[in-house]
């Protein structure tokens, strides 16, 4: 399989903490990979450095073999990594129609009139669930809606990588099976290559091919979901010591 | 697709003729108006040509970035000044877009810097640069022995009349296209979520300081005008923080992020200004002030906002 994205050595430092902290790993095309890690561990900075958010202090970031840290993120959008909001950030103005076309006018698309982007936003509109709230307000959509919207937005800017950061926080357990069955969907149709932070355990062990858990800004494992759950260090990090002796006895 | 999407985003049905027809008429009338409006008539036409004007081009920026400019007066006041330097020797009619041209590359100068910041420190900011160009030009102009310009043998009040006209046409029908365009589009998601706006892949800073040259230039081809109105240049004047107010107000009270906004917005201002200068002079000032607080109070969509929820009250609901 062809590597699509390659994190090497990648670190960020604000003040005298790191965030990140030496980071490495790779993904492969048509892959994906669940980031695993408690509050804190620097899940969401490792996206926002990938996104051209936050620039490293140090490390490389290759994008198809090409190198794109210390890019700005409309640059880094355009070459083809989107990504999806922990807190989600629609235009709430913009109707949800708007919000897809504003996207696929911009992005790696670039699709110059309005009105075929409107019409393209539509079939994504259809594949998230949306099109029946397209002329909606954004702000009009329940917490559920907003983050389909948001993975609607994400892919109307044409990705090669889509980077999803907790797209399941805050759903229902009804709303938690839907917004999976979409990430799979999207997947398998669309054969897109899918970076996921997710909170939700069971959801990320089943949705990954990957998992690289990270603990206070380190790598600390990374494999298949049933290698890494059975990982002692990881077993360490999230239940402590005293858990995993228990386990042990 | 579904039925739904074909049906509902299916192009529009083209303006209606006797629309279209409506609107030449009315432009066809009010480009004919001097042949039968009086000086007085010209007069207030004139003013409510130059506050539509300026509102649309404020608009331009403010209404669709979100980013609040209190310093179009800069703006007004260079090409006033463009217009006072040049008049003798170049024809007024070519000094007009050299006013528009010179505010544009202000505004390109100053929006790179001052568009790093938002919120109040963007409306300060802008504020204090006005002021500072204002006291610039002063100083330049007591430098050289200047206390005002006077323009002499400016042109008569119908032909400005028809340029001011024809700069409000101008401006509306900027502000109408750019905001229907994929670059309004653009502008409209800076103003509601600039972080998000770069991971689409828009580029924010490039959105942001076109939008705002671009509305430099309206500005300057009007205070061109206004210099030839006055017939007279002084720079305390010309650049007074007075006129970025009155632009504020109109856009505000005219409310929306479309062209109609401004447009009923100055109609209001100017028409309430000519009622109750001539009905009330000693409380007009005072009217006008307590008519703008109940607007931000009550109505801070504006008039237009208020329309557009009115009428989408009494449409059935859409499903």
């Amino acid at each position: 399989m062809t590597e699509i994205l390659a994190v090497r050595n990648l670190t960020r430092r604000f003040g005298g903490l790191a965030a990140v902290d030496n980071v490495s790993f790779t993904v492969s095309r048509g892959e994906i990979v669940g980031v695993m890690g408690a509050n804190g561990a620097g899940k969401t900075t490792l996206f926002s450095m990938i996104a051209g958010s936050i620039s490293p202090s140090a490390g490389t970031i290759q994008l198809c073999g090409k190198p794109i840290h210390g890019l700005s993120p409309d640059r880094v959008n355009r070459l083809g990594v989107a990504r999806t909001f922990q807190i989600v950030r629609p235009f709430s103005a913009l109707t949800v129609l708007e919000n897809v076309a504003a996207a696929m006018m911009y992005g790696s698309r670039r699709i110059a009139h309005r009105r075929d982007a409107e019409e393209q936003a539509a079939v994504l509109l259809d594949i998230v669930g949306l099109l029946p709230r397209a002329h909606s307000l954004a702000r009009e959509l329940t917490l559920a809606g907003r983050k389909r919207l948001e993975v609607a937005r994400a892919l109307a800017t044409g990705p090669q990588l889509l980077l999803l950061d907790e797209v399941l926080a805050g759903l229902t357990s009804v709303e938690v099976s839907a917004a999976l069955e979409l990430v799979r969907e999207l997947h398998e149709r669309q054969g897109l290559t899918i970076v996921i932070i997710e909170h939700v355990m069971r959801a990320l062990m089943r949705l990954s091919h990957r998992i690289v858990v990270l603990h206070h800004g380190r790598k600390i494992a990374e494999g298949a979901p049933d290698q890494v759950a059975d990982d002692p260090i990881v077993v360490d990090a999230y239940f402590g010591k005293s858990r995993n002796v228990a386990a042990a006895s | 697709m579904n039925g739904l999407a074909t049906s509902s985003l299916s192009p529009r049905v083209a303006a209606p003729f006797a629309r279209a027809v409506g609107v030449m008429a009315a432009l066809g009338l009010l480009v004919a108006a001097p042949l039968f409006v009086g000086q007085y008539g010209m007069s207030v036409a004139f003013n409510l040509f130059q506050s539509i004007a300026l509102a649309e081009s404020w608009l331009l920026v403010s209404g669709l970035t979100g980013y609040i400019s209190l310093g179009h007066a800069v703006f007004v006041g260079l090409g006033s000044y463009v217009m006072a330097v040049c008049f003798a020797f170049i024809p007024f009619w070519a000094v007009i877009p050299l006013g528009g041209v010179a505010a544009g590359a202000l505004a390109l100068v100053l929006g790179y810097p001052a568009l790093r910041v938002r919120g109040p420190y963007f409306v300060i900011l802008t504020f204090g640069i006005a002021e500072l160009a204002k006291f610039v030009v002063v100083t330049i102009e007591s430098a050289v022995g200047n206390f005002g310009r006077i323009l002499i043998d400016v042109p008569d009040i119908s032909v400005l009349y028809e340029l001011m006209f024809g700069i409000a046409v101008l401006a509306f029908v900027l502000v109408s296209t750019v905001q229907r365009s994929r670059f309004g589009v653009a502008l409209r998601a800076i103003r509601e979520d600039e972080t998000a706006a770069e991971t689409i892949g828009i580029n924010v800073r490039l959105a942001k300081v076109s939008a705002f040259a671009l509305s430099g230039i309206i500005p300057g081809m009007v205070g061109a005008v206004m210099a030839m109105r006055s017939a007279y240049f002084e720079p305390m004047v010309a650049f007074s923080p007075m006129v970025s107010f009155a632009i504020v107000t109109t856009a505000m009270i005219g409310g929306s992020d479309t062209p109609l906004g401004p447009l009923l917005g100055a109609v209001l201002l100017v028409g309430a200004s000519e009622l109750l200068q001539a009905q009330a002079p000693e409380i007009y000032q005072i009217i006008l002030g307590v008519v703008l607080v109940v607007f931000v109070l009550r109505v801070p969509e504006g008039i237009h906002g208020r329309m557009v929820s009115w009428i989408k009250r009494r449409e059935p609901p859409r499903r």
